[in-house]
Parts: C-alpha cells; structure tokens; sequence
C-alpha cells in the first residue's frame, strides 16, 4: 500500500506535465492529475494492471481528459486560445515568442494528434508504449504523430525557426 | 531522402530504431543534406516542445497532489460512508420502533372515531322514523337479545333503562362500515317527551381506543365506552351528565358475561 502511494508520487511530475501540455492550463492540469490519482487509489487492487504504474495512470488521465472536453463542449464552453498559460520559460529568454507560437499552434491541433505528439515528444515513450496507453496500433500512432509535426510546422513557419534553435 | 520515408526518419528522431536501422540512417543522412535537414527541423521541433513543457516536471507539486493525503482522505471519507450508513440504519430502526411503539394511538382513534360517526349518522336517520324506526320492537326484547347476540358472535343483553324514565322502542342490525365486514346493533329508547336515545353497538374485537369518551356533535352529545366485549356508542340530545348516568345503568346490563367491575375501597 506504500509502496503504492510511493510509486504513484513518482509519477506525478510527468503526469504533470503531460495535463499541462495537453489543457495549457495549469489549474485545470493539476485538477486533472488529482482526478487521476484519486481514481487510481480508489481502484488499485481492482484494475491495477501487472506492471509498471506509469502507463496505467497515463491511460487514466489521458481517459479523463477525454471526457472533461466532451463535458465542456456539452456546456458550450469557449476555448480562448488567445489564453496564453504560464509556459515555464523566462520571457526574457530568446525564443520566447517562437515557443509562444508553438504553445498556441499546439493547442489548435486535433486531440488524437496532440495525445500521440506530446506521449512521445515531452514523456519520451516508445511508440509500443503510447499507442498502448492511447489504445491504438503502432501504426495509427505513426500516422497522428507525422501529421501533428507537419501541422505543427505550417502553422509555426519558417521564419521562427532561428529563434527557436537558441532555446536547445 | 531516397529510400528513408517521413516515418523512419520520425523513429530515428524518436530513439526507436533498432542500431541496425540507425546505422543505415545514419549513412543516408551524411549523403543527403536535404534529409538532414528535415531531420533538424524535426529536431528543433521537438526540443521546442520540450522546452516548453518540461519545466513542469521540476515545478513543486501541490499538497492536494500528495497520493498519501489522498488514500487518507478516501479511507476516511470511506469510513464517513460507514458511519453514516450505521446512523441510517439506526435511525431506521428508531423510526420502525416509534411507529410500532405509537401504533395504537396513530390508528385506532381513526377507526373508533369512525364508529362514533357512524352510531351518529345512524342516530340521525333512524330516530327520525315513526312507523319503521326499529326493526323489532322492544317487546320482543328476548328474541332481539338472541339475535343480535349471535350477528355480533358476543353476548348481548337489552339494557332495561326504565328506571331512567327510558322506554325500549326496539332494534336492528346495521353494518358497521368502518370495520371491514363489521356490523353493529343499534337499540333505541324514548322518554316521556319523546326525545330517543340510540345506543350503536359492536364487538370491540381490534378497536383499540379510549375506554370513554363523551364529545358533542351537532345538536347531540356522544358517550364512547368499550369493553373487552363491546363498544356502545350512545347518542341523545340529553346533556352530558345524564348521558353519563345513562352509561352507567347501560353498561351494568349490556354484556351479563363481562366481568363485574371491581371497586377497590380508597
């Protein structure tokens, strides 16, 4: 049971991160990760898979993610994307308009597109791996993946690309 | 990019080609500078990305987040549910109890209040009869006594209340309405100035109520009494402290098998 707990706290600065990157906003994320992790103690010993912990949770965040922007747009709620959450990065920094940029065209993507995009790039999971968590084929991973960084480079252009290099 | 699609460039980017496969990249990318170029854009891309939500991980994370205040939380929360299923039942049960407990005084008063109605509209209609206001006369008093005793499966006794200056018109049978399948004998008396007195009788078998009670209802007054054998309604225009008197000599003959009321000295 604490090794449990234990485990799970070790989990939450990449379930942070993935809430963050997939609602750009930091309350929301955080409530979501509490969901989470409220749903993973309630329900360990009943669905708690064999195995590591992290892509159960994964699964279980990405699931109420899911269904927190059904609700949403049940209510009707608008998405301002002019909202720009707070990103982490000094605005002092060069390539802070550039990564601005990305934070917004990121946000325009496709839900699949942005899940497959943010399990490889920001949590470095293999492909096996997020296409389990998502519940799709390898392929289909492969196939949201290429046309998410494809989108992601028309909408930020070229011109920014300088800019970007510097923040490496 | 002879020979290397968008998707193996992607695994190569995304560290998920075997060293086979990289090594064969590897070698494509040193001869094609358009490839390298897409793969540094691609790079460039994903660093950006990391840039800019990685810094996340590294943020404090919230008390709420704590997964050890959590399971608290849940384990008391849980233990809140018990505690208050446990309260549900109990008053549930507290509930069930009262009510066993206040059964008679909730149910029966509806029931003998019924009966009084009924002995009053009883009254009313047939105290107003001249030809036909009993059924059979009070000089048949035996044959009704054998009567009624056997409709009301209890032993009955015509009151003789002529001492009272009463005189016995008769009887009849009735149904008893608020008892189901219920009937009831109703007796009728006259005095000297033609005031009828009515006395509305049944077995007091699952009537629990008062064992007196006197109301008025319009221009009568009402004398409830019960017995282990009986109710007897009586109702009359006369006031309430001959009416009790009334009672008195009524109930001292009504039911010759009940037992004789004992008075205890003071």
């Amino acid at each position: 049971m604490v090794d449990f707990l234990d485990e799970l706290e070790a989990c939450i600065p990449a379930l942070r991160r993935y809430a963050r990157a997939l609602t750009r906003d930091a309350d929301h994320a955080d409530d979501l990760v509490q969901d989470c992790l409220e749903r993973a103690i309630a329900r360990r010993g009943l669905f708690r898979p064999r195995g590591p912990l992290r892509p159960w949770l994964f699964t279980i965040l990405t699931n109420l993610h899911r269904n927190a922007r059904r609700t949403a747009r049940r209510r009707g709620d608008a998405v301002n994307i002019d909202i720009i959450p707070e990103i982490g990065t000094p605005a002092s920094q060069p390539g802070h308009l550039a990564l601005v940029e990305l934070d917004r065209a990121i946000g325009t993507l496709p839900l699949d597109q942005k899940e497959a995009l943010l399990l490889v790039t920001i949590e470095g999971l293999a492909y096996a791996e997020a296409a389990a968590i998502l519940g799709i084929p390898t392929g289909t991973l492969m196939s949201r993946l290429g046309r998410a960084r494809a989108s992601l480079r028309s909408l930020t252009g070229a011109s920014h690309e300088p800019h970007l290099r510097t923040v490496k | 990019m002879s020979g290397i699609t968008q998707d193996v460039l992607m695994a190569y980017l995304d560290g998920q080609l075997d060293a086979e496969a990289r090594a064969e990249v590897d070698a494509r990318l040193v001869a094609d500078p358009d490839l390298a170029q897409d793969l540094a854009q691609l790079q460039r891309q994903s660093d950006a990305i990391r840039t800019l939500y990685g810094p996340v991980a590294s943020e404090p994370v919230p008390a709420r987040l704590s997964p050890h205040r959590i399971a608290l939380e849940q384990s008391r929360r849980q233990w809140r549910g018990v505690a208050r299923a446990a309260m549900i039942v109990a008053l549930l049960g507290i509930g069930m109890a009262a009510g066993w407990l206040v059964r008679p005084a909730s149910e029966a008063p509806a029931l003998y209040n019924r009966l009084i109605a009924d002995a009053v509209s009883a009254h009313t209609v047939y105290v107003s009869e001249n030809r036909h206001a009993v059924e059979v006369p009070g000089a048949e008093a035996e044959h009704l006594s054998t009567w009624l005793s056997n409709r009301l499966a209890t032993d009955l006794a015509m009151p003789d209340l002529a001492g009272s200056g009463l005189a016995f018109l008769g009887g009849r049978l009735l149904p008893a309405p608020a008892v189901p399948g219920g009937r009831a004998a109703q007796l009728m008396y006259e005095d000297s100035t033609g005031e009828r007195v009515t006395l509305y009788i049944t077995p007091s078998s699952g009537i629990d109520g008062p064992t007196l009670e006197t109301l008025r209802l319009g221009d009568d007054n009402v004398l409830y009494w019960a017995n282990d054998f009986v109710t007897c309604t009586i109702v009359g225009p006369q006031d309430p402290q001959r009416l009790q008197a009334l009672a008195d000599s009524v109930f001292a003959q009504l039911t010759p098998s009940a037992p004789a009321v004992e008075y205890r000295e003071l």
